[in-house]
């Protein structure tokens, strides 16, 4: 052999393996239940959001008191950072529920509410952001994306059941699911907030993520011929070692571009590369230690190649 | 077979498609060649929706019509390069880059501007004790906004006069039918029973014969309209006065704002704002006609279902002109001049979603994900370097290449950056290099096979091409759901990802690999220590 080859025992240890999956997917799971929901953007929810810069530094607290004042208890405020270098507080995102407000706040009550700030603490310029979402509208945009989700988990399952093995369309789609769980997991955790561009980087995560599964899928196709004595197992088990170095560099070329994103990004992007971050790190390894173990579990329950 | 001359002609091909690239990408200034969404420049996204119910079917010509409508208010307002577009499920899109009253666009564009006249048949007002007041109409929720400890009920044919004390007499009194609980209109009582009737100022007596019963108040849930209703004829609704928020029953509609030639703002000769409106000649006679047969009743000028103003009819109206006069602003005079030059609406819409980003916010996501983009790809390309030496030259070849068709593609078939879209593209610059990374590993094995370079290279690249393009499709795959199912940025996302994808596919099937076989002509470009192998090879 000229060259080190790699010999882990991906199979063998494929509980090992199970097991790192199951207890991250149930820290997400306890996440979600502490949180008691995600952090769901006004895409989601509808209501009006603001984004204001002030005169000087402020806190959360300080709006949230003005805002009180004026009849607005239950007011969403959160600190923009635009970027990892520069921490400035003077800029906030509030945003108020349809919900709270019967229906969206209307020019005259924004007004009002931009007055309160102006007069208190100082405001500078426009708005910088002003967005109104009808409920309605974003009930829609729920069902939506998870129509483009179940619409993109399809496509990908019927193009791998086509290109390989029905089971492998399977393995694939229950990989995906793994890492899009693993993706909301951390969202829950952290409490960051899921909008469309969340659900925009999942469905991307679900296209890119399948890619390293591919790779796989294709060198047990292509060493499944030649199996001998190895069989099925000793065949997913080589093809992964195959295919380990592969898969690991262009996980880290796609990672590299979109950590710096996250590094340097503004909260908007931040956002985007956050899940596409967690994603593409899911995705890696669930396309060796999730898709291919649960092609050989099947093989083993149902044999359809020597074991 | 392959053939040196194909080779050649292929990166040819790409030089040329470079040039051209070039040329889309300096055509006007560097810094104009790429558009950008309107969450990135600034400006006011609208997402209309047709309402169903109020208007009947939809049609794709009644759309059509609408969008017309709106470009032309949008023309009127002055913004520059408005794009109005109707996306999947027929939500009309209009966005006004630059635009800063998101306010006043609303109003505006999304006005349906129905203009009717109709006869005034009475505003309702309710007495408690010895006071009277006006009662509003909640449309949304179909109410008579009644004070519950009101004793009576009546209609006033002139309400202004009613409060100022003058003698007017009542057209109808609202009485509930005990049957059904229904809302109805009672013909007024005689002049001294209902003197009677405020005597007594007992409201829970009144005899109730069906015989009086002028209609019933039905509303409509779906269409937010109260009619009177008489044998199942509407003939009347209840709409509001937008000055006092009265409820106030009409009649039909007399003429409408098909009719109308010119609506113009301004002031009338005792400095009250006002907007002229001036009929085309065939409604003339009509209008004539009205005023003639209506002296001493007051006509209501309905925009949209609101009572605008409601003019007392002195003398016939012969020269075709009215005017709508109580407008507190000239800006709001002005907005419904626009409104009624452009014409009415076939449908009706509801706004959906209103959108401003500012000028400064979306300039800093551009220049903090251009910093992530060229560090990512300076590292990327030393990555590469790095782990696969030599091959590494081919990658950046490959990347510029790939950046640069991108570009020139984006930027010859106009299609605007967007937020997302900027991760997008930070995005397939990490997936272009993933398709090298398959060719490289790929050619390595099969070297260590014993094979020849050029052997190798033949085959490294027979073996990716499999893989590399079903890798690739799947991401398409959910490129287009996300196409299909997302509005705004998230088209741009899945336009610029679809881009990326199938470009930096073109790139290193066709351009790396002629790259890479011509080059292996080159007796160095093939030596284990430029493709990466000295490491390993124990020799």
């Amino acid at each position: 052999m000229k060259f080190k080859n790699f010999n882990f025992d991906f199979i063998g240890k494929r509980k090992i393996w199970f097991l790192i999956s199951l207890v991250v997917i149930l820290a997400g799971l306890i996440g979600f239940f502490v949180r008691g929901s995600f952090n769901l953007g006004i895409d989601f929810l509808g209501g009006s959001l603001m984004e204001v810069k002030f005169e000087r530094d402020t806190s959360t607290a300080e709006i949230r008191g003005i805002m009180g004042d004026i009849g607005y208890d239950n007011v969403i405020i959160q600190r923009v950072e635009t970027n990892m270098v520069k921490a400035e507080s003077d800029r906030f995102i509030i945003r108020i529920k349809a919900e709270d407000s019967g229906d969206n706040v209307d020019g005259e009550e924004k007004d009002k509410i931009l007055d309160a700030l102006d007069s208190k603490i100082g405001l500078e310029g426009n708005l910088l952001q002003d967005r109104d979402v009808d409920p309605g509208f974003s009930s829609k945009l729920v069902r939506n994306a998870f129509i483009a989700i179940a619409i993109g988990i399809a496509g990908i399952l019927i193009y791998v059941a086509i290109r390989f093995e029905f089971r492998s369309g399977i393995a694939a789609i229950l990989a995906l699911i793994h890492d899009v769980l693993i993706t909301l997991g951390v969202y829950a955790i952290l409490n960051r907030e899921i909008n469309t561009s969340t659900i925009a980087a999942i469905l991307t995560i679900i296209g890119y993520s399948i890619n390293d599964t591919i790779v796989v899928y294709d060198r047990i196709r292509e060493n499944t011929p030649m199996a001998g004595k190895l069989g099925y197992t000793g065949v997913v088990n080589n093809s992964l070692n195959q295919t380990l170095s592969r898969s690991i560099n262009t996980s880290l070329t796609t990672l590299i571009p979109i950590v710096l994103l996250l590094i340097l990004g503004t909260t908007a992007l931040k956002d985007f590369a956050l899940a596409l971050t967690v994603g593409v790190i899911a995705g890696t390894y669930s396309s060796m230690f999730v898709a291919s173990p649960i092609l050989v579990l099947w093989n083993n329950r149902f044999p359809k190649y020597k074991k | 077979m392959r053939n040196k001359k194909v080779n050649v002609a292929i990166i040819v091909i790409f030089i040329l498609i470079i040039v051209g690239c070039f040329y889309y990408i300096f055509r006007d200034s560097i810094s104009n060649s790429i558009k950008l969404g309107l969450d990135l420049n600034g400006g006011t996204q609208l997402i209309l929706k047709p309402i169903e119910e109020e208007t009947g079917e939809i049609t794709e010509e009644k759309l059509e019509y609408t969008i017309g409508i709106i470009r032309d208010r949008v023309d009127k307002l002055g913004v520059s390069e408005p794009l109005i577009t109707k996306d999947n499920f027929n939500n009309i899109i209009v966005q006004l880059p630059g635009v800063e009253d998101p306010d006043n666009a609303k109003k505006i564009i999304g006005k349906t501007a129905r203009l009717e006249f109709r006869l005034v048949e009475g505003t309702f007002v309710s007495r408690k004790g010895n006071s009277w007041d006006i009662v509003e109409f909640d449309y949304q929720n179909g109410e008579l906004l009644i004070d519950p400890e009101a004793e009576e009920t009546i209609l006033i044919e002139d309400v202004n006069k009613f409060f100022q004390g003058e003698s007017v007499p009542s057209t109808g009194r609202l009485a509930t039918n005990p049957e059904n609980n229904a809302l109805v209109l009672l013909y007024p009582q005689s002049q001294d029973e209902s003197d009677e009737s405020i005597n007594e100022s007992n409201a829970d007596e009144p005899e109730f014969n069906p015989e009086e019963i002028m209609g019933t108040l039905e509303y409509n849930n779906d269409t937010n309209e109260m009619f009177l209703v008489k044998d199942g004829e509407e003939i009347g609704e209840i709409l509001i006065d937008s000055r006092t928020g009265a409820a106030t029953l009409v009649g039909p509609a007399l003429i409408t704002g098909d009719e109308l030639a010119n609506a113009v703002a301004g002031y009338d000769n005792y400095g009250n704002i006002r907007v002229g409106l001036s009929f085309k000649e065939e409604a003339d006679d009509t209008f004539a006609e009205i005023t003639t047969n209506n002296i001493g009743r007051n006509l209501a000028i309905a925009l949209d279902e609101e009572i605008e103003s409601a003019p007392y009819i002195r003398v016939p109206i012969t020269d075709g002109e009215a005017e709508i006069t109580g407008i507190t602003s000239i800006e709001e005079a002005k907005n419904i001049e626009l409104v009624l030059q452009t014409g009415a609406f076939p449908i009706d819409l509801h706004l959906e979603e209103s959108i401003y980003v500012g000028p400064t916010l979306g300039m800093d996501s551009l220049r903090y994900g251009l910093y992530a983009g060229i560090t990512g790809l300076i590292l990327i390309i030393a990555f590469m370097f790095f782990y696969y030496k030599g091959l590494g030259i081919y990658s950046m070849v490959g990347l510029l290449v790939y950046i640069i068709i991108f570009w020139g593609v984006i930027s010859a078939i106009g299609a605007p950056i967007t937020l997302p879209g900027i991760a997008g593209i930070i995005l397939t610059i990490g997936m272009a290099v993933d398709a090298n990374v398959i060719i490289f590993e790929r050619i390595k094995e099969e070297i260590l096979k014993e094979k020849s370079p050029r052997a190798a290279i033949s085959e490294g690249f027979k073996g990716a091409l499999r893989t590399i393009i079903d890798s690739n499709i799947t991401t398409l795959v959910a490129a287009g759901a996300l196409y299909f199912f997302g509005e705004g940025p998230i088209k741009g996302f899945a336009v610029t990802l679809s881009l990326g994808v199938i470009i930096s596919m073109v790139v290193s099937l066709l351009f790396t690999r002629s790259g890479i076989f011509l080059m292996s002509g080159i007796p160095k470009m093939t030596t284990h220590s430029f493709l990466g192998l000295a490491r390993r090879s124990g020799e």
